[in-house]
């Protein structure tokens, strides 16, 4: 068992019952501290596939900006009471409990019988790599990203605005 | 060298525990923690094929940096709406906002 593999077991791990934590968890705030940590144990991921510049961007905005948010938008809200009573619908969830896990085991059954791969050495792709890839091939993508996240700031302000009587 | 399945499979778990909690839970919050779930497990994918694999390259994180701007523009707009909504109808319970169901 090799060391990168123990790295990836340990990391999997958290990443997993953080998500799994953010359903069972019984404040919302604890559930945003457990996303928190899935968040952080997959940018562990990105480093060890060699994406350095994305595990970093992954901390920044993910863990960082993605978290803060979630935060404010709890605070602003109800979140003393999270059990909000009576379900009208309570086949709802066996029947989404039985389609997700059938799309689980049908997409890990697709992933095992992927075994023919070629195992090449691992590409390492720099921040430099990033960079002239993205404004070069992939410039006017950029310039749209730019304009989207423009938007995207205008529009919550817009939107969460008090209404002027 | 880890292989190509683990952290394939690491990525489908993922993808479907944030599937069963857009389905599922009723705080919109947390609907909104499980899209952004749903959003890393693909992120998870490109960065895996990125490394590994016959066509390893660039463009995967490329594209996953397209994906992480794509999920804060997104996070904010959706948390823009959900102050709108609670201000407007006092409730943040997803079932209780049914006004476009036919």
């Amino acid at each position: 068992m090799s060391t990168q593999l123990i790295f990836f077991l340990v990391l999997a791990i958290i990443a997993i019952a953080g998500a799994v934590l953010v359903l069972k968890l019984n404040k919302i705030s604890h559930r945003i501290v457990s996303m928190f940590f899935t968040f952080f144990a997959t940018a562990g991921i990105y480093f060890l596939l060699g994406a350095e510049f994305i595990g970093i961007i992954q901390i920044i905005v993910y863990a960082g900006a993605v978290t803060i948010l979630f935060v404010f938008g709890m605070m602003m809200t109800e979140h003393r009471n999270i059990t909000f009573g009576y379900h009208p619908r309570k086949i709802h969830r066996v029947l989404s409990f039985i389609g997700v896990g059938t799309l689980l085991g049908l997409m890990l059954y697709g992933i095992s019988t992927l075994d023919n791969l070629p195992l090449k050495e691992q590409y390492v792709g720099t921040a430099e790599d990033i960079g002239i890839s993205l404004y070069g091939h992939y410039f006017i993508a950029v310039i749209g990203m730019g304009f989207l996240l423009t938007a995207a700031l205008i529009g919550a302000i817009v939107i969460a605005r008090k209404e002027a009587k | 060298m880890v292989h190509i399945t683990f952290f394939l499979a690491l990525a489908a778990i993922l993808f479907c525990i944030g599937l069963y909690g857009v389905l599922t839970r009723r705080h919109l919050v947390i609907v909104l923690v499980c899209v952004e779930l749903m959003l890393m497990a693909v992120s998870i994918n490109l960065i895996a094929f990125s490394a590994i694999g016959p066509s390893a390259g660039i463009e995967g994180q490329v594209f996953t940096l397209f994906i992480i701007s794509v999920a804060a523009a997104e996070v904010a707009v959706g948390l823009a709406i959900l102050i709108a909504l609670y201000r407007n109808r006092e409730s943040i319970d997803v079932i209780k906002h049914d006004l476009l169901r036919w």
